[in-house]
Protein backbone atom coordinates (compact mmCIF):
# COMPACT_ATOMS: atom_id res chain seq x y z
CA UNK A 1 0.00 0.00 0.00
CA UNK A 2 3.22 2.02 0.85
CA UNK A 3 4.96 1.56 -1.89
CA UNK A 4 1.94 1.79 -4.38
CA UNK A 5 1.02 5.15 -3.19
CA UNK A 6 4.72 6.74 -3.52
CA UNK A 7 4.33 5.12 -6.84
CA UNK A 8 1.30 7.30 -7.68
CA UNK A 9 2.30 10.42 -5.93
CA UNK A 10 6.11 9.77 -7.85
CA UNK A 11 4.13 9.59 -10.96
CA UNK A 12 1.97 12.83 -10.43
CA UNK A 13 4.03 15.10 -8.37
CA UNK A 14 7.71 13.86 -8.75
CA UNK A 15 10.89 14.89 -11.01
CA UNK A 16 11.40 12.73 -14.20
CA UNK A 17 14.11 11.00 -12.46
CA UNK A 18 10.96 9.86 -10.08
CA UNK A 19 8.50 8.74 -12.67
CA UNK A 20 11.16 6.70 -14.29
CA UNK A 21 11.75 4.80 -11.40
CA UNK A 22 8.10 4.34 -10.74
CA UNK A 23 7.76 3.05 -14.16
CA UNK A 24 11.14 0.93 -13.80
CA UNK A 25 9.45 -1.03 -10.40
CA UNK A 26 6.19 -1.02 -11.58
CA UNK A 27 5.96 -1.58 -15.46
CA UNK A 28 8.91 -3.13 -16.59
CA UNK A 29 8.88 -6.34 -14.28
CA UNK A 30 6.23 -7.08 -16.68
CA UNK A 31 8.45 -6.69 -19.52
CA UNK A 32 9.06 -10.89 -20.09
CA UNK A 33 5.01 -10.76 -20.21
CA UNK A 34 4.89 -8.83 -22.72
CA UNK A 35 7.28 -9.92 -24.61
CA UNK A 36 6.23 -13.30 -24.74
CA UNK A 37 2.63 -11.94 -25.53
CA UNK A 38 4.22 -10.17 -28.58
CA UNK A 39 5.93 -13.17 -29.59
CA UNK A 40 2.67 -14.92 -29.66
CA UNK A 41 0.65 -12.56 -31.56
CA UNK A 42 3.13 -11.34 -34.34
CA UNK A 43 4.38 -15.25 -34.73
CA UNK A 44 7.78 -13.44 -35.86
CA UNK A 45 10.28 -12.24 -33.64
CA UNK A 46 11.40 -9.39 -35.33
CA UNK A 47 7.87 -7.75 -35.65
CA UNK A 48 7.85 -9.05 -31.67
CA UNK A 49 11.10 -6.73 -30.99
CA UNK A 50 9.26 -3.52 -32.36
CA UNK A 51 5.62 -4.02 -30.85
CA UNK A 52 7.36 -4.92 -27.78
CA UNK A 53 9.52 -1.42 -27.76
CA UNK A 54 6.59 0.61 -28.96
CA UNK A 55 4.41 -1.25 -26.07
CA UNK A 56 6.92 0.19 -23.38
CA UNK A 57 7.28 3.15 -24.73
CA UNK A 58 4.00 4.19 -25.50
CA UNK A 59 3.44 3.02 -21.77
CA UNK A 60 6.06 5.19 -20.53
CA UNK A 61 4.54 7.94 -22.70
CA UNK A 62 1.43 7.63 -20.81
CA UNK A 63 2.23 6.39 -17.35
CA UNK A 64 0.12 8.88 -15.98
CA UNK A 65 -3.06 7.68 -17.03
CA UNK A 66 -2.30 3.98 -15.14
CA UNK A 67 -4.48 3.71 -11.80
CA UNK A 68 -2.15 2.48 -9.22
CA UNK A 69 -3.25 -0.73 -7.45
CA UNK A 70 -4.65 -2.31 -10.81
CA UNK A 71 -3.70 -5.19 -12.97
CA UNK A 72 -0.60 -3.20 -14.69
CA UNK A 73 0.39 -6.65 -16.52
CA UNK A 74 -2.98 -6.09 -17.87
CA UNK A 75 -2.79 -2.56 -18.63
CA UNK A 76 0.41 -3.10 -20.67
CA UNK A 77 -1.24 -5.95 -22.44
CA UNK A 78 -4.01 -3.56 -23.60
CA UNK A 79 -1.58 -0.83 -24.93
CA UNK A 80 0.12 -3.98 -26.69
CA UNK A 81 -3.22 -5.54 -28.09
CA UNK A 82 -4.06 -2.39 -29.65
CA UNK A 83 -0.44 -1.30 -31.49
CA UNK A 84 -0.70 -5.30 -32.93
CA UNK A 85 -4.14 -4.36 -33.86
CA UNK A 86 -3.37 -1.24 -35.48
CA UNK A 87 -0.33 -2.41 -37.48
CA UNK A 88 -2.26 -5.41 -38.53
CA UNK A 89 -5.36 -3.36 -39.88
CA UNK A 90 -2.41 -1.19 -41.77
CA UNK A 91 -1.53 -4.73 -43.21
CA UNK A 92 1.74 -5.01 -41.51
CA UNK A 93 1.37 -8.38 -39.94
CA UNK A 94 0.83 -12.04 -41.24
CA UNK A 95 -3.18 -12.27 -41.33
CA UNK A 96 -4.20 -15.36 -39.30
CA UNK A 97 -6.53 -18.52 -40.00
CA UNK A 98 -10.24 -17.27 -39.58
CA UNK A 99 -12.23 -20.16 -41.32
CA UNK A 100 -12.67 -23.73 -40.50
CA UNK A 101 -11.29 -24.34 -43.70
CA UNK A 102 -8.22 -21.90 -43.54
CA UNK A 103 -7.94 -23.33 -39.82
CA UNK A 104 -7.70 -27.57 -41.51
CA UNK A 105 -5.30 -26.08 -43.32
CA UNK A 106 -3.07 -24.78 -41.22
CA UNK A 107 -3.00 -27.46 -38.79
CA UNK A 108 -1.71 -29.89 -42.46
CA UNK A 109 0.83 -27.00 -42.85
CA UNK A 110 1.83 -27.41 -39.21
CA UNK A 111 1.66 -31.33 -38.95
CA UNK A 112 4.08 -31.16 -42.55
CA UNK A 113 6.52 -28.68 -40.96
CA UNK A 114 6.82 -31.24 -38.45
CA UNK A 115 7.51 -33.83 -40.48
CA UNK A 116 10.11 -32.12 -42.19
CA UNK A 117 11.50 -31.21 -38.94
CA UNK A 118 12.83 -34.65 -38.29
CA UNK A 119 15.12 -34.52 -40.68
CA UNK A 120 17.87 -32.88 -38.21
CA UNK A 121 18.23 -34.97 -35.15
CA UNK A 122 18.03 -31.97 -32.78
CA UNK A 123 14.79 -30.97 -34.69
CA UNK A 124 13.14 -34.11 -33.99
CA UNK A 125 13.63 -34.32 -30.55
CA UNK A 126 12.57 -30.32 -30.24
CA UNK A 127 9.65 -31.91 -32.10
CA UNK A 128 9.11 -34.64 -29.31
CA UNK A 129 8.33 -31.93 -26.62
CA UNK A 130 5.19 -31.22 -25.53
CA UNK A 131 6.09 -27.56 -25.50
CA UNK A 132 6.31 -27.82 -29.60
CA UNK A 133 3.34 -29.76 -29.78
CA UNK A 134 1.27 -26.54 -28.13
CA UNK A 135 2.62 -23.94 -30.24
CA UNK A 136 1.81 -25.92 -33.55
CA UNK A 137 -1.63 -25.91 -32.05
CA UNK A 138 -1.67 -22.69 -30.82
CA UNK A 139 -0.89 -21.43 -33.67
CA UNK A 140 -2.68 -22.71 -36.34
CA UNK A 141 -5.88 -21.88 -34.27
CA UNK A 142 -7.64 -18.79 -35.64
CA UNK A 143 -6.78 -15.44 -34.56
CA UNK A 144 -9.34 -14.60 -31.85
CA UNK A 145 -9.45 -17.99 -30.08
CA UNK A 146 -5.45 -17.95 -30.35
CA UNK A 147 -5.31 -14.58 -28.56
CA UNK A 148 -8.39 -15.22 -26.14
CA UNK A 149 -5.95 -18.82 -25.12
CA UNK A 150 -2.91 -16.62 -24.60
CA UNK A 151 -4.27 -13.51 -22.77
CA UNK A 152 -6.32 -16.23 -20.17
CA UNK A 153 -3.76 -19.39 -19.78
CA UNK A 154 -0.43 -17.93 -20.55
CA UNK A 155 -0.43 -14.54 -19.15
CA UNK A 156 -3.19 -15.41 -16.47
CA UNK A 157 -5.61 -12.48 -16.94
CA UNK A 158 -9.32 -13.25 -15.83
CA UNK A 159 -12.28 -12.55 -17.82
CA UNK A 160 -12.97 -9.36 -17.23
CA UNK A 161 -9.27 -7.81 -18.09
CA UNK A 162 -9.61 -9.98 -21.01
CA UNK A 163 -12.34 -8.32 -22.49
CA UNK A 164 -10.61 -5.19 -21.96
CA UNK A 165 -7.60 -5.81 -23.63
CA UNK A 166 -9.48 -7.38 -26.62
CA UNK A 167 -12.03 -4.52 -26.40
CA UNK A 168 -14.90 -6.79 -26.67
CA UNK A 169 -17.91 -7.89 -24.38
CA UNK A 170 -17.12 -10.07 -21.99
CA UNK A 171 -19.95 -12.90 -22.91
CA UNK A 172 -17.52 -13.15 -26.13
CA UNK A 173 -14.38 -14.06 -24.35
CA UNK A 174 -16.38 -16.79 -22.67
CA UNK A 175 -17.29 -18.19 -25.59
CA UNK A 176 -13.30 -17.66 -27.28
CA UNK A 177 -12.05 -19.47 -24.69
CA UNK A 178 -14.37 -21.91 -24.65
CA UNK A 179 -13.95 -22.60 -28.38
CA UNK A 180 -10.27 -21.94 -27.94
CA UNK A 181 -10.15 -25.08 -26.19
CA UNK A 182 -12.15 -27.19 -28.55
CA UNK A 183 -10.05 -26.13 -31.37
CA UNK A 184 -7.11 -27.19 -29.15
CA UNK A 185 -7.78 -30.50 -28.35
CA UNK A 186 -8.77 -30.88 -31.97
CA UNK A 187 -5.44 -29.52 -33.26
CA UNK A 188 -3.66 -31.73 -30.99
CA UNK A 189 -5.72 -34.96 -31.82
CA UNK A 190 -4.66 -34.12 -35.71
CA UNK A 191 -0.62 -33.64 -34.99
CA UNK A 192 -0.76 -36.59 -32.95
CA UNK A 193 -2.44 -38.38 -35.92
CA UNK A 194 -0.22 -37.20 -38.14
CA UNK A 195 2.69 -38.37 -36.13
CA UNK A 196 1.03 -41.81 -36.33
CA UNK A 197 1.32 -41.87 -39.49
CA UNK A 198 4.96 -41.22 -39.90
CA UNK A 199 5.32 -43.93 -37.16
CA UNK A 200 6.91 -41.54 -34.62
CA UNK B 1 -28.58 -27.95 -14.89
CA UNK B 2 -28.22 -30.37 -17.86
CA UNK B 3 -25.01 -31.72 -19.68
CA UNK B 4 -25.53 -29.15 -22.68
CA UNK B 5 -26.21 -26.35 -20.78
CA UNK B 6 -23.24 -26.70 -18.58
CA UNK B 7 -20.65 -27.85 -21.65
CA UNK B 8 -21.73 -24.75 -23.37
CA UNK B 9 -22.39 -22.21 -20.70
CA UNK B 10 -20.28 -23.41 -17.65
CA UNK B 11 -17.38 -25.15 -18.76
CA UNK B 12 -14.99 -22.99 -19.75
CA UNK B 13 -15.61 -20.65 -16.64
CA UNK B 14 -15.59 -23.41 -14.07
CA UNK B 15 -11.73 -24.56 -15.33
CA UNK B 16 -10.75 -20.88 -15.26
CA UNK B 17 -12.58 -20.12 -11.65
CA UNK B 18 -14.61 -17.38 -13.25
CA UNK B 19 -17.97 -18.53 -12.05
CA UNK B 20 -19.69 -16.58 -9.99
CA UNK B 21 -20.49 -18.20 -6.46
CA UNK B 22 -24.37 -18.96 -7.21
CA UNK B 23 -23.83 -20.90 -10.60
CA UNK B 24 -20.53 -22.55 -9.53
CA UNK B 25 -22.03 -24.29 -6.70
CA UNK B 26 -24.58 -25.43 -9.49
CA UNK B 27 -21.99 -26.01 -11.44
CA UNK B 28 -19.97 -28.44 -8.81
CA UNK B 29 -23.48 -30.07 -8.02
CA UNK B 30 -23.10 -30.86 -11.56
CA UNK B 31 -20.13 -32.15 -11.99
CA UNK B 32 -20.25 -34.30 -9.01
CA UNK B 33 -23.06 -36.47 -10.29
CA UNK B 34 -22.54 -36.31 -14.07
CA UNK B 35 -18.98 -38.29 -14.88
CA UNK B 36 -19.32 -37.36 -18.19
CA UNK B 37 -18.53 -33.40 -17.47
CA UNK B 38 -16.42 -34.09 -14.30
CA UNK B 39 -14.24 -35.69 -17.20
CA UNK B 40 -14.45 -33.02 -19.44
CA UNK B 41 -13.80 -30.28 -16.33
CA UNK B 42 -10.80 -32.34 -15.75
CA UNK B 43 -9.66 -32.59 -19.54
CA UNK B 44 -10.07 -28.25 -19.88
CA UNK B 45 -7.62 -27.63 -16.82
CA UNK B 46 -5.74 -29.89 -17.97
CA UNK B 47 -5.29 -28.46 -21.42
CA UNK B 48 -5.00 -25.14 -19.44
CA UNK B 49 -2.26 -26.20 -17.32
CA UNK B 50 -0.53 -27.90 -20.58
CA UNK B 51 -0.89 -24.38 -22.56
CA UNK B 52 0.42 -22.52 -19.90
CA UNK B 53 3.40 -24.90 -19.34
CA UNK B 54 3.82 -25.47 -23.07
CA UNK B 55 3.71 -21.67 -24.22
CA UNK B 56 5.38 -19.95 -20.88
CA UNK B 57 6.52 -16.83 -20.34
CA UNK B 58 9.86 -16.44 -22.16
CA UNK B 59 12.88 -14.12 -21.09
CA UNK B 60 13.17 -11.35 -23.08
CA UNK B 61 16.34 -10.84 -25.28
CA UNK B 62 19.01 -8.59 -23.75
CA UNK B 63 19.97 -6.52 -26.84
CA UNK B 64 16.28 -5.71 -27.00
CA UNK B 65 16.47 -5.02 -22.73
CA UNK B 66 19.07 -2.61 -23.74
CA UNK B 67 17.10 -0.86 -26.82
CA UNK B 68 14.41 -0.51 -24.89
CA UNK B 69 16.58 1.10 -22.05
CA UNK B 70 18.05 3.31 -24.42
CA UNK B 71 15.06 4.28 -25.91
CA UNK B 72 13.35 5.46 -22.63
CA UNK B 73 16.37 7.49 -21.62
CA UNK B 74 16.31 9.41 -24.82
CA UNK B 75 12.45 9.90 -23.95
CA UNK B 76 13.74 11.03 -20.43
CA UNK B 77 16.53 13.25 -22.58
CA UNK B 78 13.75 14.98 -25.08
CA UNK B 79 11.64 15.78 -21.87
CA UNK B 80 13.62 17.39 -20.06
CA UNK B 81 15.56 19.74 -22.80
CA UNK B 82 14.20 23.41 -22.26
CA UNK B 83 12.42 24.68 -25.18
CA UNK B 84 14.91 26.65 -26.86
CA UNK B 85 17.20 23.32 -27.21
CA UNK B 86 14.34 21.52 -28.84
CA UNK B 87 13.94 24.28 -31.39
CA UNK B 88 17.74 24.30 -31.97
CA UNK B 89 17.89 20.49 -32.42
CA UNK B 90 14.49 21.25 -34.89
CA UNK B 91 16.71 23.71 -36.93
CA UNK B 92 19.78 21.22 -36.78
CA UNK B 93 19.61 20.39 -40.47
CA UNK B 94 19.29 23.51 -41.64
CA UNK B 95 22.42 24.64 -39.41
CA UNK B 96 24.32 21.85 -40.72
CA UNK B 97 23.57 22.48 -44.15
CA UNK B 98 24.40 26.17 -44.19
CA UNK B 99 28.15 25.21 -42.72
CA UNK B 100 28.34 22.60 -45.04
CA UNK B 101 27.68 25.30 -47.97
CA UNK B 102 30.14 27.80 -46.10
CA UNK B 103 33.44 25.44 -45.50
CA UNK B 104 34.40 24.33 -49.14
CA UNK B 105 35.36 27.90 -51.03
CA UNK B 106 36.56 25.72 -53.77
CA UNK B 107 33.33 24.87 -54.99
CA UNK B 108 32.09 28.81 -54.74
CA UNK B 109 33.19 29.22 -58.72
CA UNK B 110 31.25 25.89 -59.88
CA UNK B 111 28.29 27.62 -57.09
CA UNK B 112 28.30 30.95 -58.83
CA UNK B 113 28.21 28.95 -62.50
CA UNK B 114 25.23 27.18 -61.40
CA UNK B 115 23.31 30.24 -59.60
CA UNK B 116 24.25 32.18 -63.58
CA UNK B 117 22.80 29.45 -65.36
CA UNK B 118 19.28 28.87 -63.01
CA UNK B 119 18.96 32.46 -63.09
CA UNK B 120 19.33 32.02 -67.24
CA UNK B 121 17.21 29.13 -67.28
CA UNK B 122 14.49 30.99 -64.97
CA UNK B 123 14.41 33.90 -67.30
CA UNK B 124 13.67 31.71 -70.19
CA UNK B 125 11.10 29.36 -68.94
CA UNK B 126 8.75 31.96 -67.40
CA UNK B 127 9.45 35.25 -69.65
CA UNK B 128 6.12 36.31 -68.63
CA UNK B 129 5.53 35.54 -64.85
CA UNK B 130 8.52 36.62 -63.77
CA UNK B 131 11.07 35.02 -61.76
CA UNK B 132 9.91 31.80 -59.63
CA UNK B 133 9.56 33.09 -56.19
CA UNK B 134 9.61 31.01 -52.80
CA UNK B 135 5.95 30.89 -51.44
CA UNK B 136 5.81 32.92 -48.74
CA UNK B 137 5.81 30.63 -45.12
CA UNK B 138 1.87 30.21 -44.07
CA UNK B 139 1.77 30.98 -40.23
CA UNK B 140 -1.32 28.52 -39.63
CA UNK B 141 1.04 25.86 -41.39
CA UNK B 142 4.53 26.52 -39.40
CA UNK B 143 2.15 26.40 -35.85
CA UNK B 144 0.78 23.39 -37.03
CA UNK B 145 4.56 21.73 -37.87
CA UNK B 146 5.61 22.98 -34.59
CA UNK B 147 2.59 21.39 -32.67
CA UNK B 148 3.27 17.82 -34.08
CA UNK B 149 7.32 18.14 -33.11
CA UNK B 150 6.23 18.89 -29.94
CA UNK B 151 3.23 16.48 -29.41
CA UNK B 152 5.40 13.42 -31.16
CA UNK B 153 7.59 13.69 -28.01
CA UNK B 154 5.24 15.24 -25.56
CA UNK B 155 1.17 15.10 -25.85
CA UNK B 156 -0.55 15.68 -22.51
CA UNK B 157 -4.04 15.58 -22.87
CA UNK B 158 -6.17 17.93 -20.79
CA UNK B 159 -9.86 17.47 -21.75
CA UNK B 160 -11.52 15.14 -20.07
CA UNK B 161 -9.78 12.88 -18.23
CA UNK B 162 -12.22 10.37 -17.96
CA UNK B 163 -12.07 9.52 -21.49
CA UNK B 164 -9.05 8.21 -21.67
CA UNK B 165 -8.90 5.71 -18.62
CA UNK B 166 -11.72 3.75 -16.94
CA UNK B 167 -11.97 2.28 -13.23
CA UNK B 168 -9.29 -0.75 -13.84
CA UNK B 169 -6.89 1.64 -15.55
CA UNK B 170 -7.46 0.58 -19.29
CA UNK B 171 -6.45 3.39 -21.49
CA UNK B 172 -9.55 3.19 -24.26
CA UNK B 173 -9.53 6.42 -25.89
CA UNK B 174 -7.07 4.76 -28.12
CA UNK B 175 -10.17 2.36 -29.60
CA UNK B 176 -12.46 4.82 -30.19
CA UNK B 177 -14.50 4.30 -33.54
CA UNK B 178 -17.91 4.98 -34.50
CA UNK B 179 -19.30 1.21 -34.98
CA UNK B 180 -21.73 0.61 -31.99
CA UNK B 181 -21.15 -3.21 -32.49
CA UNK B 182 -17.63 -2.77 -31.50
CA UNK B 183 -17.68 -0.08 -29.15
CA UNK B 184 -15.19 1.11 -26.34
CA UNK B 185 -17.32 0.09 -22.89
CA UNK B 186 -20.12 -0.94 -22.53
CA UNK B 187 -21.33 2.24 -20.73
CA UNK B 188 -23.55 3.79 -23.28
CA UNK B 189 -22.78 7.36 -21.43
CA UNK B 190 -18.94 6.98 -21.22
CA UNK B 191 -17.67 7.18 -25.20
CA UNK B 192 -14.94 8.92 -25.50
CA UNK B 193 -15.57 10.26 -29.07
CA UNK B 194 -18.57 11.92 -27.73
CA UNK B 195 -16.68 13.12 -24.49
CA UNK B 196 -14.42 14.85 -26.40
CA UNK B 197 -16.64 16.44 -29.12
CA UNK B 198 -18.64 17.66 -26.10
CA UNK B 199 -15.72 19.48 -24.30
CA UNK B 200 -14.46 21.37 -27.39
CA UNK B 201 -18.00 22.60 -28.16
CA UNK B 202 -17.93 23.37 -24.20
CA UNK B 203 -14.49 25.88 -25.68
CA UNK B 204 -16.83 27.08 -27.78
CA UNK B 205 -14.92 25.20 -30.59
CA UNK B 206 -16.25 22.81 -33.11
CA UNK B 207 -16.17 19.63 -32.32
CA UNK B 208 -13.77 18.67 -34.82
CA UNK B 209 -13.09 15.18 -34.59
CA UNK B 210 -12.23 12.51 -37.37
CA UNK B 211 -12.77 8.64 -37.71
CA UNK B 212 -9.15 7.46 -38.52
CA UNK B 213 -9.78 4.06 -37.46
CA UNK B 214 -10.52 2.50 -40.79
CA UNK B 215 -6.74 4.06 -41.60
CA UNK B 216 -5.21 2.24 -38.05
CA UNK B 217 -5.77 5.58 -36.61
CA UNK B 218 -6.89 5.56 -33.00
CA UNK B 219 -7.56 8.98 -30.89
CA UNK B 220 -4.88 9.63 -28.12
CA UNK B 221 -6.70 12.72 -26.61
CA UNK B 222 -7.74 16.09 -26.60
CA UNK B 223 -6.25 19.03 -25.51
CA UNK B 224 -7.63 22.60 -25.33
CA UNK B 225 -5.11 25.52 -24.93
CA UNK B 226 -5.50 29.26 -25.50
CA UNK B 227 -3.64 31.07 -28.42
CA UNK B 228 -1.40 34.22 -27.35
CA UNK B 229 -4.75 36.45 -28.33
CA UNK B 230 -6.24 34.93 -25.96
CA UNK B 231 -8.69 32.62 -28.37
CA UNK B 232 -8.99 28.78 -27.48
CA UNK B 233 -7.46 26.23 -30.08
CA UNK B 234 -8.08 22.52 -29.85
CA UNK B 235 -5.69 20.09 -30.74
CA UNK B 236 -6.22 16.33 -31.33
CA UNK B 237 -3.61 13.24 -31.15
CA UNK B 238 -4.58 10.04 -33.53
CA UNK B 239 -1.73 8.05 -33.56
CA UNK B 240 -1.50 4.71 -35.84
CA UNK B 241 1.41 2.30 -36.33
CA UNK B 242 2.78 4.55 -39.43
CA UNK B 243 3.19 7.65 -37.26
CA UNK B 244 0.17 10.24 -35.75
CA UNK B 245 -1.75 12.74 -37.14
CA UNK B 246 -2.32 15.78 -35.58
CA UNK B 247 -5.22 18.34 -35.62
CA UNK B 248 -5.85 21.69 -34.64
CA UNK B 249 -8.92 23.88 -34.79
CA UNK B 250 -8.98 27.35 -33.89
CA UNK B 251 -10.47 30.83 -34.66
CA UNK B 252 -9.04 32.63 -37.67
CA UNK B 253 -11.14 34.97 -39.47
CA UNK B 254 -7.87 36.05 -41.50
CA UNK B 255 -6.99 32.92 -43.15
CA UNK B 256 -7.78 32.35 -46.88
CA UNK B 257 -6.24 29.39 -48.67
CA UNK B 258 -2.89 29.65 -49.85
CA UNK B 259 -1.60 28.78 -52.90
CA UNK B 260 -0.20 25.64 -53.89
CA UNK B 261 -3.05 23.21 -53.20
CA UNK B 262 -2.28 20.39 -54.60
CA UNK B 263 -5.87 18.98 -54.43
CA UNK B 264 -9.31 20.03 -53.08
CA UNK B 265 -11.93 18.07 -51.40
CA UNK B 266 -15.32 19.99 -50.76
CA UNK B 267 -13.89 22.66 -48.30
CA UNK B 268 -10.82 21.24 -47.85
CA UNK B 269 -7.46 21.67 -49.57
CA UNK B 270 -4.22 19.39 -49.08
CA UNK B 271 -0.67 20.98 -49.70
CA UNK B 272 2.61 19.71 -49.07
CA UNK B 273 4.65 21.98 -46.79
CA UNK B 274 8.05 21.26 -45.67
CA UNK B 275 7.74 17.85 -45.85
CA UNK B 276 4.82 17.19 -43.96
CA UNK B 277 1.19 16.43 -45.43
CA UNK B 278 -1.59 18.93 -44.11
CA UNK B 279 -5.50 19.07 -45.25
CA UNK B 280 -6.82 22.47 -44.38
CA UNK B 281 -10.36 23.29 -43.73
CA UNK B 282 -12.57 25.97 -43.38
CA UNK B 283 -15.84 25.95 -41.56
CA UNK B 284 -19.03 27.36 -42.91
CA UNK B 285 -19.97 29.56 -40.19
CA UNK B 286 -17.43 31.20 -37.49
CA UNK B 287 -14.61 31.65 -39.22
CA UNK B 288 -13.00 28.57 -37.29
CA UNK B 289 -9.86 26.33 -39.70
CA UNK B 290 -9.12 23.31 -39.20
CA UNK B 291 -5.41 21.70 -40.18
CA UNK B 292 -4.66 18.27 -40.17
CA UNK B 293 -1.01 17.36 -40.40
CA UNK B 294 1.01 14.40 -40.74
CA UNK B 295 4.01 12.55 -42.11
CA UNK B 296 2.43 10.03 -44.47
CA UNK B 297 1.81 10.64 -47.98
CA UNK B 298 -0.95 13.48 -49.07
CA UNK B 299 -2.21 11.06 -51.12
CA UNK B 300 -3.61 8.82 -48.18
CA UNK B 301 -4.19 11.50 -46.57
CA UNK B 302 -7.05 12.61 -48.77
CA UNK B 303 -8.11 9.12 -48.70
CA UNK B 304 -8.26 8.67 -45.06
CA UNK B 305 -10.21 12.58 -44.83
CA UNK B 306 -12.51 11.51 -47.46
CA UNK B 307 -13.75 8.68 -45.50
CA UNK B 308 -13.31 10.34 -41.88
CA UNK B 309 -15.03 13.29 -42.66
CA UNK B 310 -16.99 14.26 -39.59
CA UNK B 311 -19.28 17.34 -40.69
CA UNK B 312 -19.81 16.49 -44.26
CA UNK B 313 -17.62 19.22 -45.41
CA UNK B 314 -15.51 16.96 -47.93
CA UNK B 315 -18.97 16.32 -50.00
Amino acid sequence: MLCSSFLHMARKSGTAADRRLAFEREALPHLDAVYSAALRLARNPDDANDLTQETILRAYRFFDQFSPGTNCRAWLLTILYNSFRNAWRRGEREQPASTSEEFAGEIEAQSRDADQSRINPEALLLSRTAGRRIELALNALPAEFREALIFVDVQELNYQEVAIVLDVPLGTVKSRVSRGRALMRKALCRLDQARGKTGT
Amino acid sequence: MDCREYISEYLAGHADGELAPLARRGADEHVSGCPICRAQLIEARALKAMVRQGAAIVKTPADLKSRIRGALDEADRRAAAPWTARLAELFAPFRAAASRVREPLIWAPAGLAAVIAIAILAAIAVPRRGLIATPPPVPEFELAISRFQQFQHDFVPNVPAEAYENQTGAVYAWVINRDPVHRVTDEADSDAFNDLARSYRSANLPDDLFDFAQAGYTITGGRVDQLPDGQPIAYTLYEGAAGEIVSLCFYDPTMAAPIGALNWLGLRSFYEYKGYSICLSFYPTGHFISILITRMPVTQLMRDVAFADPSGISR
